[in-house]
């Protein structure tokens, strides 16, 4: 450990006598304060990460493979992947257009509807569900036609989808904003006097420089869409083999003691959401300087 | 406070700042550390300052070794390229800043710490800005603050980056004449960085040409213009 | 503002297809359904409202949620500093990848997270034995409720402060330390004030996403009314008995206060912003 300190040191500048720079904690105290910051991520972080597979594996790779292959479980997966599948491209519709209208135009109000993007951030995704329950529920206006003209939204599948793009609502339209403030609109106007169309303008000029943040914005809600439980938990009824998600299905698994096939399925939305994290932290380093998450205060 | 400079040596990584500088500077001169970027003229005042430390050689303070002595305890006051002031904190506290980080015995009483910071904004001619924050002054303001800021630990020796660099050509020229008045005041020994020779020669006793991380002359400035030691000095001072 | 048009004209295309897009979804998808849960309230009204929300049990559960919300953030602010200044500042082997970790918690679904901490924490499980051998009790009780906001609430103020530490100008420290001031002097006096703007704004995300906190808290908490039973819980509760009424006055509750606390804290922000000079 204390290799490393001085390993640090050597990298600063070559200080081969023991004197310390004027802007440096002394030994002792990064070490304590490194340790600190490791142990807290080990126990808080890498702990859980860690029992997740190990209860998983418990009883061997064959339970839990079984418990995968069964056919509830086949269709949460398929749920859980169709719901993100359908909830990814509306938000990064939403991103797109919202970031466009915010960083190309000029218009009073503009602050307010930021905040309005960010609202479902402060929003607990069970009052999110809530909201959802009484403007579409059955017994409520709206919900009442859809259902009379066979389209039914709560305790079904657009529901879920509709739950799943208010929480990951801002996700896509928070990265592309800052990119776009920062990259000006000199392109696109240039574009626009060498006669080019407004689409020609977007693909061409627009889209190059922010798809990274496009990117790690629908990394982000991928993620986060793949492992909602508060506000799908509202809506969806909770009916196995139709509207059972993977988290909702982990939660009646556990309930039901079946650690295995719990732990199982958790193994596996665990899986998916460390390749996201690798994608993530591959995009943070090679592409830092179009990201937006590297400058946000 | 004299300082005497003994073969200093410096490298950082593979490529060296300094190759065995030395140097002796009377107590209170006015001195020019002069040359082109890289040439080690920063390196060599951050040293001076305790910000950096050499890999060989001594430094001297009134023929004390200095080499090893922390930042904190050598009271170099250093006025630093970008003047680095304190953006949360009013002129005021920015000034007091020294005063207050003293240990409990050695702290100024607050009427005292008052009475001090005032006087500095007089000699920096700013009397009336101490509530003010830095992003409130002109980029002239805030290197006279950074001066008084630096004046305001009684130091031993005044070190100063770059002072003029950050300014344009007319602010320039007055605070120049400033330093020179706050030099001659205090008496203090004065060792500035500059890249800029009409402001070595104008405002210098003393002027150290330094390229490659070597000392190439020292001189004053008239000897220096009339007798350039090396074919380096004549291109960089005539030029 | 007055007599400036409303949009200011542009030869930007797109105008009408941006604005409709995003005024639509975030009308059918954010504000409508919000707008739901307000009109029911307002047909509901008010005396009925206070009605549901003043009964002990909700009082706890509100209280539960709000007080273990603000002692995770507090918790994270100081944690989330210390780890970010690591991160930044210091390098060792590895730094990289805990780096990575600390993203985690943003991309573990909550009910994996509440599980996982369960198992860990209960009183048969790796960490909750070793509790039990000092009389700790962390899983079914209030520490096991905190422990999981805490993990939710992880990565906020790190991420926040960690770009702020690494764009502090070196000089600004070298300038404390010439006038004399310890490494503690400074790092209290001059760095900490630095980093408060961008850590207030990691406190209240932190503590927003920990208030409204279900999925990893249920597992972990026990859910014994008026001791572990958080808020969110009991709407779900109402909701499953189809009492949509007191479930959306519980909401609006939340709502509210989640607001006023939001509003209070960038209140806060926009004076020390102030402060510093940048407005």
């Amino acid at each position: 450990m204390s290799d490393m300190i001085t390993d640090t040191i050597a990298q600063t500048g070559a200080r081969p006598r023991k004197f310390r720079a004027a802007t440096a904690e002394s030994t002792p105290v990064r070490l304590a304060l490194t340790l600190l910051a490791l142990a807290g991520v080990g126990v808080l972080v890498v702990a859980p990460l860690a029992t997740v597979f190990a209860e998983a594996l418990a009883q061997g790779w064959a339970a839990a493979i079984t418990s995968l292959g069964n056919h509830d479980a086949q269709s949460a997966i398929r749920l859980t992947l169709w719901v993100t599948a359908i909830a990814l491209p509306l938000n990064a519709a939403f991103g797109i257009a919202a970031a466009w209208l915010i960083t190309k135009f000029d218009f009073r109000g503009k602050a307010l509807l930021i905040t309005l993007i960010d609202l479902p951030f402060s929003v607990s995704p069970v009052v999110a569900g809530l909201c959802i329950v009484l403007l579409f529920g059955a017994n409520s206006l709206v919900g009442g036609w859809l259902v009379a003209h066979g389209f039914p939204i709560v305790f079904a599948i657009p529901g879920i989808v509709l739950a799943t793009v208010f929480v990951t609502f801002p996700f896509v339209a928070r990265e592309l904003i800052p990119v776009m403030i920062e990259q000006g609109r000199a392109e696109e106007e240039a574009a626009l006097t060498l006669g080019a169309s407004g689409w020609r303008v977007f693909w061409t000029v627009t889209l190059p420089n922010i798809r990274w943040a496009l990117l790690y914005g629908a990394l982000l809600c991928t993620a986060r869409a793949m492992g909602e439980f508060g506000a799908v938990a509202v809506v969806s009824g909770k009916i196995r083999g139709q509207t059972a998600t993977m988290p909702i299905t982990i939660e009646m698994l556990y309930n039901e003691y079946l650690s295995v096939a719990a732990f199982s399925m958790a193994a596996a939305l665990t899986a998916l959401a460390l390749v996201t994290l690798i994608l993530k932290t591959t995009l943070e380093l090679r592409h830092a300087g179009q990201l937006a998450a590297n400058r946000r205060h | 406070m004299h300082i005497q400079i003994d073969e200093i040596a410096k490298s950082f990584g593979s490529s060296a700042a300094l190759h065995g500088v030395s140097l002796s500077i009377p107590s209170g001169a006015l001195i020019a550390l002069l040359g082109p970027s890289g040439s080690g003229k920063t390196t060599l005042l951050r040293i001076l300052g305790g910000l950096e430390f050499p890999a060989s050689g001594r430094v001297l303070f009134d023929g004390q070794d200095a080499t090893g002595m922390s930042v904190q305890e050598r009271r170099a006051g250093f006025v630093f390229q970008s003047y680095a002031l304190f953006r949360h904190m009013t002129v005021f506290d920015n000034i007091a800043y020294g005063l207050r980080a003293r240990p409990r015995g050695k702290r100024p009483e607050k009427a005292e710490i008052a009475r001090r910071v005032t006087k500095l904004l007089e000699l920096i001619q700013l009397p009336d800005i101490g509530g003010r924050y830095p992003s409130q002054l002109s980029g002239g303001q805030r290197q006279r603050v950074a001066l008084a800021r630096a004046l305001a630990i009684e130091p031993r020796m005044l070190l100063l980056d770059e002072p003029f660099g950050a300014l344009d050509a007319k602010v320039r020229k007055e605070l120049r004449q400033g330093l020179r008045e706050i030099h001659d005041e205090t008496g203090l020994t004065t060792i500035f960085v500059t890249h800029d020779q009409d402001e070595a020669m104008e405002l210098a006793d003393l002027v150290v040409v330094m390229s490659m991380g070597k000392i190439e002359q020292i001189g004053r400035p008239q000897d220096i213009r009339a007798r350039p030691a090396t074919e380096f000095v004549r291109e960089f001072v005539c030029a | 503002m007055a007599g400036t048009p409303f949009i200011q004209k542009t030869p930007m295309p797109g105008l009408r297809l941006s604005a409709g897009i995003t005024l639509t979804m975030l009308s059918i998808v954010v504000l409508l359904p919000i707008a739901a849960l307000l009109l029911q309230g307002a047909s509901f009204g008010p005396a009925n409202i206070w009605e549901v929300v003043n009964r002990e049990r909700v009082w706890a559960a509100l209280f539960l949620s709000f007080r273990l919300a603000f002692f995770a953030a507090l918790f994270n602010l100081v944690f989330g500093l210390l780890l970010a200044w690591v991160l930044t500042r210091y390098d060792f082997p590895g730094r990289r990848i805990v780096d990575a970790a600390v993203d985690l918690p943003f991309a573990l679904p909550t009910a994996v997270a509440g599980i996982a901490l369960t198992a860990l924490y209960a009183p048969n499980g790796t960490f909750g034995q070793l509790a039990a051998q000092f009389g700790w009790k962390i899983a079914y009780t209030q520490w096991g409720i905190l422990l999981a906001l805490i993990f939710v609430g992880l990565p906020f103020v790190t991420r926040t402060v960690q770009p702020v530490i690494a764009e502090i100008d070196r000089e600004v420290e070298e300038a404390s330390a010439t006038l004399g001031a310890s490494r503690l002097h400074t790092l209290i006096h001059v760095i900490l004030p630095m980093l408060a703007p961008a850590a207030l704004t990691g406190f209240a995300l932190a503590l927003a996403r920990a208030v409204g906190e279900y999925g990893s808290v249920i597992f972990i908490a026990g859910n014994i009314p008026m001791k572990t039973e958080i808020a969110p819980l009991l709407i779900v509760i109402q909701l499953e008995e189809f009492h949509y009424q007191a479930a959306g006055a519980i909401g609006i509750a939340m709502l509210l206060i989640s607001f006023a606390m939001l509003l209070v804290i960038n209140l806060i922000q926009i004076l020390s912003r102030r402060r510093m000079g940048h407005v």
